[in-house]
């Protein structure tokens, strides 16, 4: 905790140490929390990309009181929303311009196990606000009430979708010895 | 069930996607440049307070209206220069937007048409009716918006299919080129003359080609050896008529009537085709190339893919059989020169034929080969998209969207290729940019320019392909 904040100071202060060190500290919590929320490696690198671009050319105007990984993690969230909608837009206007996103091509850019795949599979099948809250809550670290700001929702039924989304996990993987 | 806690630890824990170091390194370059950037930008705070120097010196002052004119003359030559519009592909892909038809025309060396499409697209972007014609090849397809028609003039026959069940989707394949021109097409030339017309000269990876785009519509005019226009068809155009003397093979859900024999065997083995080609991608893949072969034989029976006739020749190829892989090879580039030309580009075929020809001591028909290939070989080097036809010619997976090699894989391989065939080695080092390799590529730009001689060579120095990750 100290020591994001002391990253904060620095990377406000044009520091590239801290923009390295919060890169190396953040990019696979970031990369985990994407690959959830899309289950695709290819929009999920896209995602990650764009949400540290956008925070490095942010430096000179950055100001932020909460916390380091709250704040990528919400950017993280609102770019897969932005990117969603595009999708769907893409989509109905004309179907020329469409490419199928749901192409099962490996990307060898990204390395995972075969636990996380099979655990991200499952998640993938959450509707998407339970989805959230739970990535959010378990990969990003996010409080509740961060999570309910995000989603505009109150605190309890954030708390719910948490509960609903960890029970269908639950049931999914009923009987097995471990996801 | 399985307690709260210990599925909130399997997550905590399991759930990870780490980036590998390819990634790593590509998002952190490009970090580092938004990084640059933005702090490029900033504002001097604490600047030499110019207004008072100025102030208080009369020379200073004349300067600085000297100065004042020469920046704003400066200005408006560059307002000038800039009031040009300059061309982007995102004009083209907007321009293509408002397309209601494609007409698209391919022709032989003599100028007659050999392969005539016309493509209505409705306004959501999706193909609405087609036709093709090849003449003199022996089908056409006429699709209207509910059935469609194929006709076999060899069998005197119109076969009705289901619009739903048969459908030749041309404009799909057209959404992903556009895509594809939109994210990795390059302008090579802009304000060019064409024919008689000025154009802009664009890379399109996806056709593995040129095309020149009209500079007032910007839509293309030209796509590898197709020619393009957007007019409206004549009347008819996509009408199904049934010729007089032919007989109505009617295969749509509900339809009466018996189906003819030699029909029932062909869908029969069209069927099978598509089942075969699959296993003998496979079978190549994992070097098993004696059933890679026996499966791309029963495919290229029904004519069902051409690439399977590549393959075939590659299956050959590795089992030493360089007569029948270069049969094979020929019959593929006769076939796609014959069918596709332009679209596909057949670079690939040609390197692997002239393989086949050195190892059977046809050095001379082996340089002619390869004298086709070199350019596309050569232009990988500045632009890694042309040689990506070699990567899927040499690994049926990237078909399979199994297998995507990427830039550096592609160009360090082309460059073991070069080497092998020319005996030529200028140096280039994989790990360093094209940019940083620029000496290196020029060299080979100019040699093919100016000299060209070809030498294959069995033992040249290889560069190691670069290491993939595997997830």
């Amino acid at each position: 905790m100290l020591e994001d904040e002391l990253l904060k100071w620095k990377f406000r202060r044009g520091s590239q140490e801290a923009l390295s060190r919060i890169y190396e500290k953040y990019l696979n919590s970031m990369l985990t929390l994407a690959m959830g929320l899309l289950n695709d490696t290819a929009e999920a690198e896209d995602v990650v990309h764009d949400v540290f671009v956008s925070f490095a050319k942010s430096a000179p105007d950055f100001r932020l009181r909460g916390s380091l990984s709250g704040y990528l993690a919400t950017s993280v969230v609102n770019r897969v929303r932005d990117h969603k909608r595009r999708l769907r837009r893409h989509a109905c206007r004309d179907a020329r311009f469409c490419v199928s996103t749901g192409s099962p091509e490996p990307d060898e850019m990204v390395i995972f196990t075969e636990e996380a795949a099979r655990l991200n599979e499952a998640v993938a099948e959450l509707p998407e606000d339970q989805r959230e809250v739970v990535l959010l809550r378990l990969t990003a670290g996010l409080k509740f009430r961060d999570v309910a700001k995000l989603q505009q929702a109150s605190i309890n039924t954030v708390q719910g979708r948490y509960r609903y989304g960890l029970a269908r996990l639950r049931a999914r993987f009923n009987g097995e010895v471990e996801p | 069930m399985r307690p709260k806690k210990k599925m909130e630890q399997a997550i905590r824990r399991k759930l990870r996607f780490a980036a590998g170091t390819t990634l790593h390194d590509r998002l952190w370059t490009d970090v580092l440049r938004a990084r640059e950037e933005s702090t490029g930008t900033n504002p001097a705070h604490h600047g030499p307070a110019v207004r008072r120097i100025v102030a208080k010196s009369l020379a200073a002052k004349a300067a600085c209206v000297a100065a004042g004119l020469a920046v704003a003359l400066l200005l408006v030559a560059l307002w000038v220069r800039l009031s040009a519009p300059a061309y982007a592909l995102d004009q083209t892909v907007t321009a293509l937007r408002s397309v209601r038809f494609v007409h698209m025309i391919q022709r032989d060396d003599v100028g007659r048409i050999s392969f005539e499409r016309w493509i209505e697209i409705g306004t959501d972007g999706a193909q609405v009716r087609y036709r093709q014609e090849r003449p003199p090849h022996p089908v056409a397809v006429i699709e209207d918006s509910e059935s469609t028609a194929v006709y076999r003039y060899d069998k005197k026959a119109v076969i009705l299919y289901d619009r739903s069940e048969e459908q030749y989707v041309w404009a799909s394949l057209l959404g992903q080129a556009l895509e594809n021109l939109r994210q990795e097409g390059k302008v090579l030339e802009e304000n060019i003359d064409y024919q008689g017309r000025r154009a802009h000269k664009v890379w399109w990876p996806a056709i593995h080609g040129e095309c020149y785009v009209d500079t007032e519509t910007k839509l293309p005019i030209v796509a590898g050896d197709s020619e393009l226009s957007y007019e409206e068809p004549p009347p008819g155009v996509f009408e199904i008529v049934i010729p007089e003397g032919y007989t109505v093979v009617d295969n749509r859900p509900g339809a009466t009537g018996s189906l003819p024999e030699w029909f029932v065997e062909e869908e029969r083995l069209k069927k099978n085709a598509g089942d075969n080609f699959r296993q003998g991608m496979r079978a190549l893949a994992r070097g098993d190339s004696a059933e890679a072969a026996e499966k791309f034989e029963m495919v290229v029976k029904v004519g069902y893919d051409t690439w399977a006739w590549f393959w075939l020749g590659s299956a050959y190829y590795n089992l030493g059989q360089y007569d029948l892989a270069i049969e094979k090879f020929t019959q593929m580039l006769e076939k796609l020169k014959d069918a596709f030309k332009g679209r596909v580009d057949l670079s690939s075929c040609y390197y692997a034929r002239g393989l086949a020809y050195t190892r059977l001591g046809r050095q001379e028909e082996a340089k002619a080969d390869w004298r086709l290939c070199l350019p596309a070989m050569v232009r990988t080097l500045r632009i890694p998209s042309a040689g990506f036809v070699f990567e899927y010619a040499d690994n049926p997976l990237v078909r399979l969207g199994e297998y995507k090699p990427t830039d550096q894989e592609v160009v360090t391989k082309m460059l073991n290729r070069l080497r092998l065939i020319t005996g030529r080695d200028f140096g280039y080092d994989p790990d360093r940019t094209p940019e940083q390799n620029e000496a290196v590529i020029t060299a080979w730009e100019q040699w093919l320019k100016s000299d060209g001689q070809i030498r294959f060579t069995p033992d040249a120095k290889l560069i190691p392909a670069p290491a993939t990750q595997k997830p």
